[in-house]
């Protein structure tokens, strides 16, 4: 389990990690989301040993992350690093020396992974030759060269083409494949749907919302239920206990339940004005979780 | 996976690879290659210069009309005692003397010389040698006169020549040369410090030192950066010291080479410390910037140090027992480029070159300790330029 446990950090009154605390399974990926300045690269930094947290620690297989622990993480830092005027292959391969690998496995590691990531022809090129895809490539590539048993990616997406991703994608699904967790942050939320096991979403400083997609819709209060009823009077559900009608527009209706509330009474209501062309719960879209869970709680901030 | 996965490398083994890639990175480098050739070229070019003054006020030759064979030694002898090489050449007659002097085979020519009215035969005055061969015609006169008189000269004093105090030719050879190591010196701690400057915020400015510091810690990218650059820089040194050394005994522009070898060791080993302290303060200096840009305001405080050191030590050679030139000789930063300068003139009692390398030691120890911390802080601060207090509360574990 890589585990990130209580951690709290601030810069003078600014406070930036108020007890952000989350768990990654071997073999699962976890897309770590949150608006800008929530506070994920200072939490990946934290796990790097780049800033030091003011509480809490960063956990691998239970042993407190130190300096051996972190040779065994692949990172991609969210503003790019590499030498510009080092070539790839040189610089694949100092980057898995500094990992621990002997001259010739680095060699070979770095040959590897600039083939996997097609760039192949591109091993002998200066880094500041290459388009910007290619350099994120590189970048991708310094993070795996070293056989990591983590991955910690800030923002590995970003600026890439969908080609690009695609080839990421695989290349990371690869890696919880061979039972290793990655944690990435992304605004693209649609793809983090799409990738991650677990994703989280950080607010204001802490974890507001963490685990399974489907979990989290679940959890989801104020979900909503469609109902499209085309011979039914208009107001037909606004009697109904326990419900309030979100829309309505020419049957289609959208209700919002209270808890408690029967779905199936709702039914036989819509059921008795006539046809029911579709009944189903609306399934929250992660930008809509997203949404709910980074919105300013009025009724907090007013106390 | 964790198996066959790799080992953890230790520190040395870090600090190995970081130096490697510094020295592997600068080798190739254009300007690294065009700045070293440039000055071997110009040490060769100076070397060479030398040659061609010295060689005009060289060896004069003299030719002289074949006598009783005393004249020739006499003239040389005399040129010896003055400090004029002369070259004697027999010739048969005077025409033959005034054929070599008019086709420049020969500087002068001397005429009946232990006759009663020598001649001189020369194109262009020439004092000085015109004073060594009167003086060694009267000089041999007077012995054959006072000889025909019976006088006996086996019982004239010689002059005994006792040199007093340290002013001697040699120690005058040995602070030239100093000078030309410190100004070598000068220029290869500016352009290496500049080197390390340029790689800190290089990696600051490109991130990478992001990806560096999840593997490795702050002081161990910073020895790592300085050995490797160093090493390159003592190569350097040594590279211009021996092609300098064998030069000048080649070219036999100086008279001891012991002596001259003494002092390009003794400006070497003050290389390695000036370079160990000016390193790490430039490293420290660049750590607060994150752009090329801004180097140079940073680079300003350290760089005054160098060039008021090397002032100084300009100064010292023209008053090496100075109170300016002894006192600054100790201070840690003034005291590579004054020192040498001060030992070569033999200034310097062995206490005092003591005292100086121990205080140099500690401003290197204090320098890489505090630096170490500032530079730790400063490293991952990426945005504009970080103060020296922040950087020192902001230190990392």
């Amino acid at each position: 389990m890589l585990e990130f446990d209580g951690l709290h950090k601030s810069y003078g009154a600014n406070r930036v990690l108020d007890g952000v605390s989350f768990a990654v399974a071997p073999g699962s990926m976890f897309g770590f989301c949150g608006s800008n300045g929530a506070g994920k690269t200072t939490t990946m930094r934290i796990a790097m040993g780049l800033v030091r947290a003011d509480a809490g620690e960063v956990r691998w297989q239970g042993r407190p992350l130190d300096q051996a622990l972190r040779r065994r993480i692949g990172y991609m830092p969210e503003e790019r690093g590499l030498y510009p005027k080092m070539r790839v292959g040189e610089q694949l391969a100092y980057f898995a020396r500094l990992h621990g690998l002997d001259g010739a496995a680095a060699a070979r590691a770095a040959e590897h992974w600039a083939d996997r990531l097609g760039l192949a022809d591109r091993r002998r090129s200066r880094v500041e030759e290459l388009s910007l895809g290619n350099q994120q490539r590189v970048q991708l590539a310094a993070a795996l060269v070293s056989r990591p048993e983590v991955l910690i990616l800030d923002e590995p997406f970003s600026g890439l083409d969908p080609v690009g991703v695609d080839a990421l994608a695989e290349a990371l699904l690869e890696q919880v494949r061979g039972g290793v967790p990655v944690v990435f942050s992304s605004h693209q939320l649609d793809l983090v749907e799409r990738l991650c096991d677990a994703v989280g979403i950080l607010a204001r400083g802490s974890m507001v919302a963490a685990g399974p997609v489907p979990e989290l819709r679940r959890r989801e209060p104020g979900r909503l239920l469609r109902v499209v009823v085309p011979d039914a009077p208009p107001g037909w559900a606004a009697a109904l206990p326990g419900v309030r009608v979100e829309s309505e527009l020419a049957g289609d209706t959208l209700l919002e339940l209270a808890p408690g509330t029967d779905d199936q009474a709702v039914l036989a209501a819509a059921l008795r004005t006539g046809r029911v062309a579709h009944f189903a719960w609306r399934e929250p879209s992660l930008v809509e979780l997203f949404r709910e869970a980074v919105a300013e709680p009025a009724g907090e901030v007013a106390a | 996976m964790t198996s066959s996965g790799p080992r953890s490398p230790g520190s040395a083994a870090l600090v190995r690879l970081v130096a490697a890639r510094e020295v592997s990175s600068r080798i190739r480098d254009k300007n690294f290659v065009i700045s070293s050739v440039v000055i071997l070229l110009l040490l060769l070019g100076t070397m060479a210069f030398q040659v061609v003054v010295s060689s005009g006020e060289g060896t004069s030759r003299v030719a002289v009309v074949a006598d009783d064979g005393r004249i020739g030694p006499a003239v040389e002898a005399q040129g010896e005692a003055v400090g004029v090489d002369v070259e004697v050449v027999d010739v048969p007659d005077a025409a033959a003397a005034r054929d070599a002097v008019e086709a420049e085979e020969v500087d002068a020519a001397l005429v009946d010389g232990t006759g009663p009215a020598p001649e001189l035969l020369l194109l262009d005055r020439d004092p000085a040698l015109e004073a060594v061969v009167g003086g060694a015609v009267s000089g041999l006169a007077v012995a054959d006169r006072l000889l025909e008189a019976g006088v006996d000269l086996q019982s004239l004093p010689d002059v005994a020549v006792t040199p007093v105090g340290d002013e001697g030719e040699d120690d005058g050879q040995r602070v030239v040369v100093a000078i030309m190591g410190v100004v070598v010196l000068y220029g290869l701690l500016i352009l290496f410090g500049q080197f390390v400057a340029q790689g800190v915020v290089e990696e600051k400015a490109s991130r990478v030192v992001e990806l560096l510091l999840a593997t490795m810690r702050p002081w161990q990218l910073l020895a790592g950066k300085i050995l490797g650059l160093g090493l390159l820089g003592l190569g350097q040194i040594v590279v211009i010291g021996a092609v300098g050394v064998t030069g000048a005994l080649v070219f036999d522009l100086v008279d001891v080479p012991g002596e001259l070898i003494g002092t390009v060791a003794t400006v070497v080993a003050w290389f390695v410390l000036g370079y160990a302290f000016y390193a790490c303060v430039f490293a420290v200096a660049a750590s607060l910037v994150s752009r090329q840009e801004d180097l140079g305001s940073v680079l300003v405080p350290a760089s005054m140090l160098l060039v008021v050191g090397f002032l100084v030590a300009v100064q010292a050679a023209g008053d090496p027992g100075g109170t300016l030139a002894t006192v600054t000789s100790f201070v840690p930063g003034l005291s590579p480029l004054v020192m040498p300068v001060r030992q070569a003139a033999g200034e310097a009692a062995g206490w005092e070159v003591a005292l100086a390398v121990v205080l140099m030691l500690g401003a290197v120890g204090l320098a890489v300790r505090l630096g170490g911390r500032v530079y730790a802080g400063a490293l991952v601060r990426t945005s504009g330029r970080t103060k020296v207090r922040e950087a020192l509360r902001a230190e990392r574990a």
